[in-house]
């Protein structure tokens, strides 16, 4: 499939080093000077309904500049390598997104939020003759959950998704499912100590 | 908000509504119209057509063919005239639920539609063949692999080949995965087919059974993530429809990573340049010269495994 070797660093990778770093230097540019900014890392746990788990890694950031923080960009890699694939005859695929989301209720500890990810599914069947199956979409999904923050700088998040292209092995991967679960779990690298002690 | 909860209750109302299809008598469930297996089962099954046989016939190769979901034994009838004078038995097992009442279908579960292969499959071994083979389309693919999982073929006489048309462990609409929450508000699906092929497939396909359906290739996908492994001297081979619109193509690829031969090495796996799902059934159907030559080529694919076991 000459559309995943146009990607065949490391034989799975979608992005070029050049997008790679990409990603990195724009969390590394983000602005220094603003007083309340957030940069969450963690994981993601995803579950499509009667389908894989797919795991991974995640990030947003905000600041006062992004709707007063009620706006999150950031970035997810989730992979069934790291989900059911691992130990198993389970398809390897990785999920790469884009992510925006809205956080209703940003003061407070409850906080509603839908997202919209976008992004770049990629499956890997690992033999010559199913060269003839699609195993590349792009992926869209709208998502609708509740996060919590607590009183130090660990929030945890639970959301339904959907994803509106789905696959039926003729125009897109047959292992690409609609409905999800996911969980996330994330630590914001920027508090500051003196912030959450003010809110207890 | 009293707006909403009305809402709500109308909704839960209209899901809790009995929604019966309107059959007639000219379709299959309709109470008219039965598989013909049911009437002379010896003319379809070779247990029932040889009960007792001779030192030669108990040698003959015997293929159990069985059809998928909502079908009937009509889905082999082309395969088991291609067959007549090649020095095999055919057998055609119609799948427990199937071929009679909508509601006796509604009613059964996979377990159901996997007992009448298990019944000829003990018959015949009873009956003294000794020469057994398996051929399946679509859920009888997943139901075959799914006596590999619960080793039925431990401690007795394996099938010599097992060969899996168009079988499905992903269904292409992924709709299905989602069944069991929107099941209740659908009642039924029905299919778009001809009023010809409402004699031999439900038109109509009642939730409960999508549930089952969704259930058993649940089921199997994780057996096969788990890995499998053949009976000794037994081969398996899938054929695979690339444009299949039912059974998602990449079911070819779970069964592939899943199923072991008894050595450990690969099963076959054949890639048939088809937009057909089950492309060996051609009756009732338009189809290209292209299309004749698939099913001609896999009949004769079969019909060579079989006799070189």
């Amino acid at each position: 499939m000459s559309r995943v070797k146009l990607f065949s660093i490391a034989g799975n990778n979608p992005f070029p080093l050049s997008s790679r770093g990409f990603i990195i230097f724009f969390f590394l540019s983000l602005p220094v000077a603003s007083q309340e900014r957030d940069l969450d890392i963690g994981l993601r746990f995803q579950k499509s309904i009667n389908f894989y788990y797919e795991n991974g890694v995640t990030a947003q950031y905000s600041d006062d500049r992004l709707l007063s923080k009620r706006l999150y960009i950031g970035f997810s890699y989730i992979s069934s390598r790291l989900g059911t694939a691992r130990g198993s005859n389970a398809v390897k695929q990785d999920n790469y997104l884009i992510m925006g989301t809205w956080i209703f209720r940003p003061q407070r500890m409850l906080q509603p939020f839908v997202r919209l990810n976008t992004g770049y599914f990629i499956a890997d069947y690992e033999d010559p003759v199913f060269d003839v199956l699609p195993n590349t979409s792009l992926l869209v999904s709208p998502e609708a959950g509740l996060g919590y923050k607590f009183n130090f700088p660990l929030k945890a998040g639970i959301s339904l998704g959907y994803n509106v292209i789905t696959g039926d092995g003729i125009d897109g991967p047959g292992t690409l499912y609609p409905l999800y679960v996911q969980t996330s779990i994330t630590w914001n690298i920027f508090a500051k100590n003196e912030t959450y002690e003010k809110d207890l | 908000m009293k707006k909403i909860f009305r809402y709500i209750f109308l909704v839960l109302v209209l899901a809790g509504c009995s929604k019966d299809p309107n059959l007639t008598e000219d379709m299959l469930g309709g109470g008219v119209i039965f598989d013909p297996s049911l009437y002379v089962p010896g003319e379809y099954m070779i247990s029932h057509a040889i009960p007792d046989p001779t030192p030669e016939q108990a040698l003959t190769p015997v293929i159990i063919a069985s059809h998928g979901y909502t079908a009937t034994t009509f889905e082999w009838n082309e395969f088991r005239q291609f067959a007549e004078g090649h020095g095999v038995y055919v057998s055609q097992v119609l799948l427990g639920g199937h071929g009679g009442n909508y509601d006796d279908f509604k009613n059964s579960t996979w377990r159901d539609w996997q007992s009448a292969i298990i019944l000829e499959y003990n018959r015949l071994l009873a009956a003294g063949f000794q020469n057994i083979h398996l051929l399946g389309s679509s859920t009888s693919g997943a139901l075959y692999i799914e006596l590999l999982s619960g080793n039925f073929f431990n401690g007795k006489l394996a099938p010599g080949q097992i060969m899996l048309i168009d079988p499905i462990v992903i269904p292409s609409n992924k709709s299905l995965s989602m069944i069991h929450i929107a099941g209740p508000m659908l009642g039924y699906l029905e299919t778009d087919q001809t009023a010809e092929e409402d004699k031999f497939w439900f038109r109509y396909r009642p939730e409960e059974t999508l549930r089952e359906l969704q259930s058993l290739i649940n089921k199997v996908r994780k057996d096969l993530e788990r890995g499998l492994t053949l009976p000794q001297g037994t081969s398996l081979k899938v054929y695979k429809s690339i444009k299949d619109p039912t059974a998602d193509p990449v079911s070819a690829v779970l069964i592939k990573r899943g199923i072991k031969t008894y050595t450990g090495g690969s099963v076959e796996v054949e890639m048939v340049n088809s937009n057909l799902h089950v492309y060996t059934r051609l009756e009732l159907r338009s189809h290209t010269n292209a299309d004749k030559q698939n099913q001609v080529d896999t009949f004769n694919d079969i019909l060579q495994r079989v006799k070189n076991d």
